[in-house]
């Protein structure tokens, strides 16, 4: 309300005569004040500070917490738990990247042909459990996925396939939480792959068939090459989402068997909010920082340069 | 030739049918064994039906001392409009000034928001937390709502919905005599309403749906948000009383199922136009 005021005062020129280049700047700061402060506060500070604590050894139960420099950083190479779980995310973000994305554009390509009736319903139908919690997802799936009773392995029995100790079983874990979250998360990608397919032009279909091209031809000469800068746009945010992956370890496995379902956010919890150890927690939120920046990057250049032709 | 056509489409239709029953049977099966008994729940082979539902999960859900489910689902719809509300009114103006002001620091300001998409939001988790323990913020509705309502997110996505408002119309109304404020207010807001309204869905379902940031800056069984409760419900029950478990799991589903069947098309429109999922 107080903007609205100090605005219209500045439009009343008797007063002071300001130009119109002085106003408008002023108006704009204004606007961008509330913005511009929580901003600075909660994640320029923020993210200065994180980087300030990685080195110190920063014990929240300790008054003092001495500058250690590169030690924690030190530890964290030294750090088995820290490899295995950075190993296990990295399965578990490309598994569940290809995954989602083989399911979602499958989904799309079906919804997206011309014959193919009902296709709101199957929008709607197959992007409801993304709107599900993480809470809900997980205490559904530990009991899909229980040894004894669950319905995967009573699915899989009338193939002969005996019981599967899916979240219990060290080789096994990240594949069950990866399928977990495929089905949690495959809506999304298929949402956008659809606003994708969509956008490419009809006529280079029709061009296509009466060259005589076949289906196949079709999906990798013409579909799969304009889909490009989507599956981009897949692959590089949900990589990223799912390499922050927290609640399903947290809810479904607590990190276990053993450390077998530790993943880098799961660690970084334990460490600074169980071990209340948070320089390094810090400095493995910032190693994770750098890991995602790179990442990013190196996808974007190595896709990048294929979407070109 | 109409034949050819329907048995072209076959496999889609046979991919999308399966794909359909995988999502939704989960869900029927979880719905069915919340009304079980702990006897019955636990009989090979798992019944997807059960011929005697009881309702006393639903009941003994909000009886037990530890379990606040009511309250949990309030605090996380409070919470999470009051967040919604507060990236809008932080935001809006905020992307208004990209969008169509013109000032000095504009290109800089723009490029540190844009530095910033890349770094994932962990590294400020440790330092926030210490920030809003130290303000005695902990455990309160405002660790829920202030330190993510700078989003830089929406201000990208409100600046490109406000770039496609037409200038003329606000041209018509400097010459009205309407301020800055005015324009932004009485112009540019009004005619963005349906990107408002998907925007604010997801922004909303994203904050009702957190696990980290409530997880650890909540304490008291009173403060809790329902994605943090149902983890603690099944920490203790689901061993036990895994039908309760599964009530739980219905009960925090259902109204994100009814926003879900009101506003499906908002929401499936919004997904390609925000980018967002809802997470």
């Amino acid at each position: 309300m107080q903007k609205s005021e100090s605005l219209s005062k500045t439009n009343t020129p008797k007063r002071f005569r300001m130009n119109l280049k002085t106003r408008e700047t002023i108006a704009a700061y204004l606007f961008l004040s509330p913005f511009i402060i929580l901003f600075s506060v909660f994640v320029i500070r923020a993210t200065f500070y994180a980087i300030q604590m990685s080195f110190f050894d920063w014990t929240i139960l300790r008054p003092f917490k001495p500058f250690v420099g590169l030690a924690n950083y030190k530890e964290l190479i030294n750090d088995d738990v820290w490899w295995l779980a950075l190993k296990n995310t990295l399965y578990f973000s490309i598994i569940t990247v290809v995954g989602t994305s083989a399911v979602a554009l499958a989904a799309a390509l079906a919804i997206n042909q011309p014959q193919v009736k009902g296709k709101e319903f199957f929008r709607v139908l197959l992007y409801m459990p993304s709107l599900l919690s993480v809470g809900v997802i997980g205490l559904t799936w530990v009991w899909l996925l229980n040894t004894q009773f669950g319905i995967v392995n009573y699915l899989l029995s009338f193939i002969g396939i005996r019981p599967i100790n899916w979240l219990g079983d060290g080789k096994l874990v990240i594949p069950a939480l990866s399928l977990t979250t495929i089905w949690w998360g495959f809506g999304f990608p298929m949402l956008i792959f659809l606003a994708g397919l969509q956008g490419i032009p009809e006529q280079l279909y029709e061009a296509a068939r009466i060259d005589g091209a076949r289906q196949g031809q079709i999906f990798w000469r013409i579909t799969l090459p304009l889909l490009r800068p989507t599956l981009l746009f897949v692959t590089v945010t949900g990589f990223i989402a799912h390499f922050q992956v927290f609640g399903q370890p947290f809810i479904m496995t607590r990190g276990g068997p053993g450390r077998a379902s530790y993943t880098v956010i799961f660690y970084l919890y334990e460490a600074a909010w169980r071990a209340f150890r948070m320089g390094y927690g810090s400095a493995i939120a910032v190693a994770l920082a750098i890991i995602i920046i790179i990442f990013t990057l190196l996808q974007f250049r190595f896709i990048g340069r294929r979407v070109e032709y | 030739m109409k034949r050819q056509k329907f048995l072209s489409s076959l496999p889609s239709y046979a991919y999308l049918i399966i794909l359909g029953l995988i999502v939704i049977l989960p869900l029927i099966m979880i719905f069915s064994q919340s009304l079980m008994s702990n006897q019955e729940i636990n009989r090979w082979p798992p019944k997807i039906y059960t011929p005697e539902p009881v309702f006393s999960n639903y009941v003994n859900m909000f009886k037990r001392p530890d379990l606040k489910l009511a309250r949990w689902l309030f605090n996380s719809i409070f919470a999470a409009a009051a967040y919604t509300l507060a990236v809008f009114v932080i935001c809006a103006p905020a992307a208004y000034a990209f969008a169509r002001l013109r000032f000095p620091g504009n290109n800089v300001l723009f490029f540190i928001l844009l530095a910033t998409v890349m770094v994932p939001g962990q590294v400020t988790l440790i330092p926030n937390f210490l920030l809003v323990r130290n303000l005695h913020m902990l455990d309160t509705f405002h660790v829920l709502i202030w330190p993510g309502a700078a989003n830089v997110f929406a201000v990208f996505l409100l600046r490109q919905f406000f770039m496609q408002v037409p200038k003329e119309l606000e041209e018509a109304a400097v010459l009205d005599g309407a301020s800055y404020w005015g324009r932004f207010w009485r112009i540019v807001l009004p005619l963005s309403t349906n990107a408002l309204v998907a925007l604010g869905i997801f922004v909303f379902l994203g904050h009702y749906n957190d696990l980290f940031w409530p997880l650890i800056t909540t304490n008291s069984i009173e403060m809790r948000t329902l994605p943090v409760g149902l983890t603690l419900l099944n920490f203790s029950y689901g061993g036990m009383e895994r039908p309760l478990v599964l009530a739980g799991a219905i009960f925090a589903s259902v109204p994100v199922l009814i926003v879900y069947v009101i506003f499906q098309r908002q929401i499936i429109k919004g997904v390609a136009m925000t980018g967002m999922g809802g997470r």
